[in-house]
């Protein structure tokens, strides 16, 4: 996937918005920032998740880390190749260790997201 | 001075000695075994048997460790059990020796009071023997609580007691409780290779820990792939040929090889004459006895599981120890605010004082600090870095209150909070404590100074 294709939360987790279905993923930069990701804590399918709140959990060997939805709606689909192998969210963050499909509420939601150029400049401002 | 103790667990068999050594004529009841269900069937059977599943588990990531194995490496239940057998023999006979060095009259029998001054010993034989005394400590303790819809069978049914004479490692087992001795069950027979599920009444695991913990404790279990089913009432168990059948409200159900019921203990106070001789119990059958120990009838004093308070063997023997003091004159009272207690989970849990949530619900106002093993290099040297260390402190005094540990050496790691709150130590003292390097206690000190924001190795958002 091309992030350019891609929404950004400040939370570190990109989305990619198909009709009234959002894939969600963390970022390059989240990833990076964790080091070796050893688990995942994943959504349930059915549950009803809302933006900005706390959807699942990620461990890497450096800390834990709350995963936060970038939209609010239902999971439709989580993937569960992330919970035998949790490497995948370091290997390729935008393509196969993609985390969650959710039937998002309002799809003008995204909107407020950022670009991939909003994104970079912000991860660079909270470098400093 | 003479003095009679009915059960000779960690309650009795402490106060015994201690009695002996300050002088009493001392005679010990006991019905079953030395070192009570402590040493026969708890504390130590577990703790045996957890030595070999945790050495299995460490072994079973040889790879990571850098290491080659050319066979196979797999539990033998008979041999782990054995071997378990052989340690409990062994402590057995020393308390055993202990006590006839000290000159302590072993009675192997039932003892009842027939008054405050006199008790009963049938024995093993049939022979029944009058016991004349000056005082009467009861130290007869608690068995496993028996739900009266899905009563033990012993074979596919199981108590916490039944469950450790299992000869072969069931594919399956369902765990009705999540508490101390469900949890640790749940990990051991995990590891075993059984298919685990853990079905809990209450809203989490370890529903008296601080909620945190048992957080932790429910992603480990994922991890492990030991199920978890909290907030979920078994409307029945039945014993059939193809395994237990647990059944829910909703309609769902459980089929598994072996369930083990530990939903808690039911106290051993029937059948020893206390009604007789006027002795009151609560309503759970507990023996109602004050801080001194002492129970309504005056000379008669209670300790350990059987008075319902913490079920903890080291808080009987504290009891003991202390009714030993009353009995024979002296004046002390227990004080139970820095009791540390020790749960054998994979990873570890240990803590002591207040958790969050009392604290809140005492309206008691907090800070806290945490920290997590995995930013411990110790923790990444020797592979184990699950878990964090949590400190509750008053926001006034910075006093310790509380302090949470699940992770690597938290059974160790809890004495230092225990000395902190027992001496009422503030967590600046913690933190400006000089800890080694590298060593797994540098967590409790990180979270002490994380309570200021102050800690080293945490990283700020």
């Amino acid at each position: 996937m091309n992030p350019d294709e891609l929404k950004f939360h400040r939370e570190h987790t990109w989305v990619k918005v198909t009709g009234r279905k959002a894939t969600i993923g963390i970022t390059d930069y989240a990833q990076e920032a964790l080091g070796d990701i050893v688990y995942i804590d994943l959504p349930e399918v059915d549950t009803d998740v809302d933006a900005n709140s706390e959807i699942g959990e990620i461990e890497s060997t450096k800390a834990t880390s709350s995963l936060i939805s970038p939209l609010s709606g239902k999971v439709y689909e989580v993937n569960e190749d992330l919970s035998e192998s949790p490497e995948i969210l370091n290997e390729d963050p935008y393509g196969k260790g993609w985390i969650a499909v959710i039937e998002i509420d309002d799809p003008s939601d995204a909107d407020d997201l950022m670009d991939a150029s909003e994104y970079l400049k912000y991860v660079e401002e909270e470098a400093k | 001075m003479k003095l009679a103790i009915i059960g000779a667990g960690p309650g009795g068999y402490i106060a015994a000695l201690r009695a002996a050594h300050l002088g009493a004529e001392v005679t010990v009841i006991e019905k079953e075994e030395v070192g009570g269900t402590c040493l026969n069937w708890g504390c130590i059977p577990t703790k045996a048997i957890l030595a070999s599943t945790g050495l299995l588990a460490k072994t079973r990531r040889f790879k990571e460790y850098g290491l080659e194995c050319n066979g196979e490496i797999k539990p033998d239940l008979a041999a782990i059990l054995a071997r378990k057998n052989k340690i409990v023999r062994t402590q057995i006979q020393g308390i055993r020796s202990l006590l006839k060095h000290r000159g302590v009259i072993l009675k192997e029998g039932q003892g009842s009071l027939t008054s405050p001054r006199t008790i009963l010993c049938h024995s093993r034989n049939g022979t029944g023997e009058t016991i004349e005394t000056d005082g009467i400590i009861i130290a007869t303790g608690s068995r496993p609580y028996q739900v009266a819809a899905f009563p033990f069978d012993g074979k596919q049914i199981l108590s916490s007691n039944d469950i450790l004479n299992l000869t072969e490692v069931p594919k399956s087992l369902l765990i009705v409780g999540a508490g101390v001795i469900g949890c640790e069950f749940a990990c051991i027979f995990k590891e075993l290779g059984s298919e685990v599920s853990v079905i809990e009444m209450l809203p989490r695991v370890l529903a008296t820990e601080d909620e945190e913990i048992s957080a932790v404790l429910e992603r480990e279990f994922k991890k492990k792939k030991i199920k978890v089913f909290t907030d979920t009432k078994v409307q029945s168990i039945t014993a059939q040929p193809d395994g237990v059948h647990a059944l829910f409200p909703d309609g769902g159900k459980i089929i598994a090889e072996k369930a083990l019921i530990a939903t808690g203990r039911a106290f051993n106070s029937e059948g020893i004459g206390l009604e007789e001789v006027g002795v009151r119990r609560g309503p759970y059958g507990e023996i109602i006895a004050n801080r001194k120990l002492e129970t309504s009838i005056p000379g008669i004093y209670a300790v350990g599981d059987v008075t319902g308070g913490l079920l903890l063997a080291h808080v009987a023997s504290k009891e003991g120890t202390t009714a030993v003091t009353n009995a024979l004159g002296g004046e002390k009272a227990m004080d139970y605010s820095a009791v540390p207690s020790a749960i054998f989970t994979s990873p570890e849990i240990a803590s002591v004082g207040l958790r969050e949530h009392q604290a809140f619900e005492q309206g008691i106002k907090i800070r806290t600090g945490h920290f997590q093993f995995r930013a411990l290099a110790k923790a990444h040297a020797i592979g184990e870095i699950e878990g964090l260390v949590k400190v509750v402190s008053d926001e006034k005094t910075d006093r310790v209150l509380g302090v949470h540990i699940i992770g690597p050496g938290a059974s160790v790691l809890v004495h230092e909070a225990t000395l902190a709150i027992e001496n009422g130590l503030k967590t600046k003292d913690i933190g400006e404590t000089v800890h080694a390097h590298p060593t797994l206690s540098e967590a409790l000190m990180e979270a002490a100074e994380d309570v200021h924001g102050d800690a080293i190795h945490v990283i700020r958002k």
